[in-house]
Parts: C-alpha cells; structure tokens; sequence
C-alpha cells in the first residue's frame, strides 16, 4: 500500500515513484482530475516521479507548474524547460487546522502569499475537491466556492470536472523553513 | 491604572512577544480594574524603515542586524545614537571593529538616521495611550532601544514610571541598567509573575517597594537593588500569553506581507541537565537553573487555543530543554491531532530513535540538539553529557526521519588540544550527507556560565566584550556589571588547528547539497549507495555477517561487542577478520569512529532537501 490514489496505475520504490503509462493533462475531462491528484499526493508525500504527459492543455498550464514535471510533454519544448526551470518543492500546499486549512502560496516569483480558508462553504468544497469532483455533482453553493478556488488557482475546474491544486504537507523538507 | 508594555526592536518580526503576552494576562489576573495596552515596536520600526526609506530598508534588513547581528552589538548601536544625543555616537568604533572583524554594518549604518525621528514617533504614540506606567521587556539587543524611548518619554512626562523587565536585567546587569539610567524608575530582576503585580500595588498605594524581591528604585538619588529572591516561579503560576493586540497590530501592518508569523509558547523554564551538570559555558538560565515545566496536557491545551484563535499552525517552544516527559503526556498528544503542526523544540541529543520518530510524526520537525561538539574529551570538557558517537548518530536519524537540525560546532574550551580535534576533522568528509553545522565558532565568556563564575576553570582574565565600546557611553567597570558577554584570551586550540577545523566545516557545509549515503535493501545484499561529495560515486555490497555488523552499529558499539553481538547472532566472525572489516568499512567513510565507539552513516531515508534560505521573506 503506497497510500497514493490507485485511480493511476504506478511503481513506489523507496521515494521514488515512476507511472508507466501516459497522464492526460489535455482537461477534457476526469482523467486530468485524477492526474492532478495523484502528482499532488506524490507532491505532498516528498515524492520524485517520473511520468510523462498526454493531451494539450485545454487551460492555462501554468496551474499546474507546482506539480512535479513530466519527462515527457507534448508538442512545445520551451513549455516543459519553463516547467522543469520554474519547479519548487512547496512552491504551493496546504496545511490542516482545528476548522481552518491554510494556503501557502509561492508560485509568483518573490512573492509569498498565505491564505486562510476557514469560511464553512469554502472550506467544505475545498474538501470536497481533494478528490476528483464532477461539476454536475456540485449544488449552487459549491459550484461558487469552487468558481472561488479556482479564480485564487486553489483548484482546477476544466472539462466539467474540478479538483484542488494545493498538495496537503505531509512530509517536510530540510530545512523545513525552506517552505 | 493604566499598563502600556513595549517590546522594542530588535525582537523578532514573525513572533509574538511572550514576555508582552504573559505580562498582559499577570496585570489583568492580579488587578483586573487595571487597562493593559502594548506597543509592539519591533514591528513599528519594520514598518517605519519601509516606509521611510521608500521600500530600501525592509523587513529582511531587521533579521540581518537584530539578529544575525547580535554578537556585534549591531542592533543597539543603531539606537546608540539616540540615547547619546549624537547621530555620529560610536560610528568611528564601530567602523574599526567591523574592519578588524570583517563584519558588514552597511546595512546597519543606513538604518541609523532613522532611529531618532523613529524614537520620537514612538514616544507620541506610547504617551497617547496615556499610560501611568510603561514596561519595558528587554533580551538581547533591546536595551538601547529600549533605553532611548524611556530617556524620552520621561522628557516629555516626568511623572510616568518607566519599568524595565526581562532577560537582560537579570543579577548585576538589572542593578547596572538602573543607576546608569537615571530615567528608569524601576528594573524587575528576575521572574516578573510575583514581582511586577507586587510593584503596582506599591505605586498604586504610593508606598516604597522595599520588599519586592529583586526590584531596583530610587531612594532620592541612590539606587537600591532589593535581594533577589531564591524562590522560582511554580508553573502552576505561570499563565497562558495572551497574544490579542500583538495579532491586532500584525493585521493592520504592511510588515504582514513579508513575515510567516508563528506562535510562541512556553512549556518549562530552567533546564534539568544544568541543575545536574551545568555545561561550562552556558549562561542562558541565568540565576533560575531550576527546572520546572507545566503538565504535557495543559501545554497543549494552550497550543489548541492559541491554534483556534490566530489559525496559525507554526509554533515556536522557548524551552531551554524540553521536559521528556512530553514525550509521553504532550507529543502523542499533537501527533494524535491530525493538525499539520509546525514546531521548534530545544532537546537533549541523547534521543533515541524512538523519541525523533515521535518528534517528526507530532510536526516538531525543527529541533536544536545542542549537539556542539564530535569530540567525545571536547563534551567531556563542557560537562554535555554525550559523546561524539551518540551525536553523529542523532544527525544521521534527523535524516532517517526528516528532521531539521540547527546546531553549531563550538571550540575554544579550557583544556581541549589539537589531538581531541584532529581525529574528528579527519572524519568530516565522510559526514557530509549529514546536516551540517552553521559553522565552527569559538565560545564566548557568557554572564551566569559556569566559565564565568569560575576563572579558574581557565578565564581568568576578562573583560566586557569589545563589541559594547559602540554600544555604551559607559565606564568600563559599570559596563562589567551591565553586559552579558565577556572578551577573555582564547583557550584551546588556535592557529592552523584552527583554521583546519574551519576549512572542513565549509567544505561540508559546501558538498552538503549533493551529498547521499543510502542503505537500500536487495535481496540478501545491504546496499550502501554513496554518493557523497569528494568520493567517486559508488555501491557498496554486503551480505551476511558483514551486512549485520553495519546494521548493529547504528547503535554505536566497540568491536568486542559488536564481535559477541554477530556470535549471538549465529556469525562465528574471527577477531581479526572483523578488525580488518571495521578498517576496511572505515576507509570508505561507512562509519564515524569515536574512541573505541563506531558507529554506521548511512541513512534510511533522505529528506526532500532544499537550499537553506529558500524560504526566507524580503
């Protein structure tokens, strides 16, 4: 038991984490869902993974430039270089507290924003979004919050799906000030 | 009556003031009638050098002087100027010890034509509070800053009473503070629970404080020091800080935007090790080594409210040493929460295994060991309590369970040589995947150490460090009561021994980065990959009883009884077929030898690891 999603099939060696087959990132639908979960889980745990990238973003791909980059990218190469070159561990997670989740958020160079999500409906759909959500199954309310995530990049909404961007700290780094 | 406690700079911009925090809740406990307000200056001065100086001076430049500075007077000296009436006061003194020293002040020499019109800024503000009373904490460079608004709020309103308080008023220092400084009415020695609602009362009654323990006043033109009491603080009275107003000021600065504030609390006070074997050249107690911690489970009662209230998860312990009972009443305790918590501790570094794993999984993931030394004679010498063997096993399972390690590698003791270090640096190499120390430093004459109140342990001579000739208009002997460090000749090793020492603590802190040594596990084999910086890339194979023997010495052991450990075990090694292993493992850096003591480096596990800084704010 890796503890990672099985929705992807993947290797755990030791801290390493290598998926065989293909990830679609193009957004058209679930699969990008469960892609972005699982990178932000492997994220999250300290993770390295080796995995390569299907489809061509439907979306600004820049949301998922906190991920762990692809091997493998289709089409433009400046994208994956600018991917791999802009990559840092913590560059954007999330941490639990008693009815709060806090947001540290560094993907804009030199800036370092921290967010509180401790509003109820806010909260409560961000939860919802740790997993792969379909639109259709969200009720007005949190199709808001979830408009609202996603405007603050906290999650992705493309393809009629919606998932959260921000890996839950699971495992510190050296120095754990770093992040 | 009304309460105004300030905290000036250099106090650290992402944390709470403690001494404000409990302070606040003492008065509101003692005299409930009474209003307590707070003036947060550290955060002010933050704000007015940004603002001032149009974005040049930010928050990062305070870390640098109020804190990186601190062994050179930098913080102080910028409000020097203040308190002596002279924008040039010290600056030649200053710009000749920095140039023997290599030390950088620019930053330190902008920030001073400020602190004037700063100082004055503050006064307006503190006097609209329309205080009776202002409390002063002062720790480490807060004392000129501290000095200079009290000087001018006492020119501005004689009749307030300005009170002094905090870790640099302890014994002689308190006593000097006060008749230097004519503008202080009072100096609280010591612990202030009892002391400073005891205080009040007598201001409140207009009677004289003569039975205040520790307290200094003014009898007419002389002052008194009351004695300071023997009696500690029971935990039972120390309160809960209450950080309201600090969260308040916080949320209404443009200083916010640049700091990852945390929460700062206090489990215990005194440290358990000293009252056994005070280390030789730690001062940081003071008078009150007693040690005395609240319950586990009342600290972590005060971590949740202070959590729920400011919905902050980063908590900074100010314990010297952490009480090891938590390991059983408190640190389950956060690791049960399900909070993604963040805490500092101070620990001894004789943890097991067991103990660090507990740590990482309660978020206690930042621990100072007070490691020092790798010289078993050297910890011998400061009375620490470990050896060299058992600290290079705590640094190797901080990596086993990713644990971030702030320690120093100290010299300079009385006694030590160049034989007790020589073997030790001949080992560096071969620990760097381990964290490295933040450099090698020698020791300073700290007040309250036992290296200071005794010179016959090898400082005989000694005087007020050189550091406080641009910090203080003083004579030299009331600056020997007044200050904390001390400049003595330097014991130990010097010269190239010295220098060696330093060299390899670079290079390690250099290949740091890139530097692994793994145990991985295939089949019947024990894999070592190593792949540390300075050696060729390389995997080593064990099996058998050699794979044993490096797994025993995880623990540390000699060879006599790692040879009847592997006989126990089922492995009739020879004797001079082990010696010639432990040579031959040794010799590829696998293990650190400490005496007769060897024990493993490799590590389990490897943290994700990021450049140190990385995360700093402007």
């Amino acid at each position: 038991m890796s503890g990672l999603p099985t929705a992807v099939p993947h290797r755990l060696a030791g801290r390493r984490v290598e998926v065989p087959g293909l990830l679609d990132v193009g957004g058209q639908g679930r699969d990008t869902a469960e892609a972005v979960r699982f990178l932000r889980e492997c994220a999250g745990l300290g993770l390295r993974v080796s995995w390569r990238a299907a489809g061509q973003p439907s979306y600004d791909a820049r949301a998922l430039r906190h991920l762990p980059p692809p091997d493998e990218l289709p089409g433009d190469h400046e994208e994956l270089a600018a991917w791999r070159s802009g990559y840092a561990h913590g560059a954007l997670y999330h941490r639990r507290g008693p009815g709060f989740v806090t947001v540290m958020d560094r993907r804009e160079p030199g800036t370092a924003a921290r967010l509180t999500l401790d509003h109820p409906d806010l909260l409560a759909a961000f939860d919802l979004l740790l997993d792969p959500t379909p639109l259709d199954a969200l009720d007005p309310t949190g199709r808001e919050a979830a408009g609202l995530l996603a405007a603050e990049r906290l999650a992705l909404v493309t393809g009629g799906w919606a998932v959260a961007l921000p890996p839950r700290i699971r495992r510190w780094p050296v120095p754990c000030t770093a992040i | 009556m009304r309460v105004h406690l300030v905290t000036m700079p250099w106090h650290p911009l992402d944390l709470p003031s403690l001494q404000l925090g409990l302070l606040n809740r003492i008065v509101r406990q003692a005299r409930p009638a009474d209003r307590v307000t707070e003036f947060h200056g550290s955060l002010r001065w933050a704000e007015f050098l940004l603002e001032r100086s149009g974005g040049r001076l930010r928050p990062g430049d305070c870390v640098a002087v109020g804190s990186d500075g601190i062994f050179h007077g930098l913080g102080d000296w910028v409000f020097s100027g203040v308190l002596y009436d002279d924008p040039g006061w010290g600056l030649a003194r200053l710009r000749d010890y920095a140039a023997d020293r290599d030390v950088l002040i620019d930053t330190a020499v902008a920030m001073r034509p400020y602190a004037a019109e700063f100082v004055a800024a503050c006064a307006t503000e503190v006097l609209a509070a329309e205080p009776d009373v202002v409390g002063f904490t002062t720790t480490f460079m807060q004392n000129v800053p501290s000095l200079a608004l009290a000087r001018e709020l006492k020119c501005r309103k004689p009749e307030l009473t300005v009170v002094l308080g905090g870790g640099n008023c302890e014994g002689p220092m308190g006593h000097a503070l006060h008749r230097n400084h004519p503008f202080v009415d009072h100096v609280v020695r010591g612990e202030a629970e009892y002391a400073f609602p005891a205080l009040l009362r007598h201001l409140d009654e207009g009677t004289v404080p003569v039975d205040v323990p520790g307290l200094c006043w003014w009898d007419g033109h002389i002052s008194r020091a009351n004695t300071e009491t023997r009696r500690t603080v029971a935990p039972a009275d120390i309160p809960s800080p209450d950080y309201d107003q600090w969260q308040a000021a916080l949320d209404a600065s443009p200083v916010q935007e640049y700091v990852h504030p945390k929460l700062v609390v206090e489990g215990a006070r005194g440290c358990w090790w000293g009252e056994k074997h005070h280390c030789t050249f730690c001062g940081l107690n003071g008078s009150a080594m007693a040690f005395r911690a609240k319950p586990g489970e009342r600290l972590w009662e005060e971590i949740g409210r202070l959590v729920r209230r400011h919905r902050l998860l980063d908590v900074v312990t100010v314990d010297n040493i952490i009480d090891m009972a938590y390991f059983r009443d408190f640190l389950p305790r956060v690791a049960g929460s399900g909070w993604d918590l963040r805490l500092h501790y101070e620990v001894k570094s004789n943890l097991t295994p067991g103990q660090l794993r507990l740590l990482g999984e309660s978020g206690t993931v930042h621990i100072q060991p007070g490691i020092e030394s790798l010289g078993s004679r050297v910890l011998d010498l400061m009375d620490k309590g470990v050896t060299g063997a058992r600290n290079v096993r705590t640094l190797r399972e901080c990596e086993n369970h990713a644990l971030t390690c702030s320690w120093n590698l100290l010299y300079g003791f009385p006694g030590e040589t160049a034989d007790d270090y020589t073997p030790v640096i001949d080992q560096l190499p071969a620990l760097v995947h381990l964290q490295p120390p933040s450099g090698a430093h020698r020791i300073q004459l700290e007040r309250f150490s036992p290296h200071f109140t005794d010179p016959a342990l090898g400082f005989g001579k000694r005087r007020p460090a050189e550091l406080y000739q641009h910090v203080y208009d003083l004579p030299a002997d009331e600056l020997t009561d007044l200050v904390y460090l001390f400049d003595s000749e330097d014991a130990g090793i010097t010269g190239p021994v010295e220098q060696w020492l330093k060299d390899a603590v670079a290079a390690w802190r250099a290949g740091h980065a890139d530097s692994r040594l793994l145990f991985e596990e295939a089949g019947e084999e024990l894999l070592v990959v190593d792949r540390r910086c300075g050696r060729p890339p390389a995997t080593h194979r064990f099996t058998g009883w050699q794979a044993e023997a490096l797994r025993r010495l995880e623990d540390g052991r000699t060879v006599p009884a790692l040879h009847r450990l592997l006989a126990a075990g089922g492995h009739d090694v020879p004797a001079d077929a082990l010696d010639a292993w432990i040579r031959h493992a040794l010799s590829l850096g696998l293990l650190f030898r400490d005496g007769l003591t060897y024990v493993s480096l490799p590590t389990w596990g490897e943290p994700v690891r990021l450049p140190e800084g990385a995360g700093a704010a402007g």
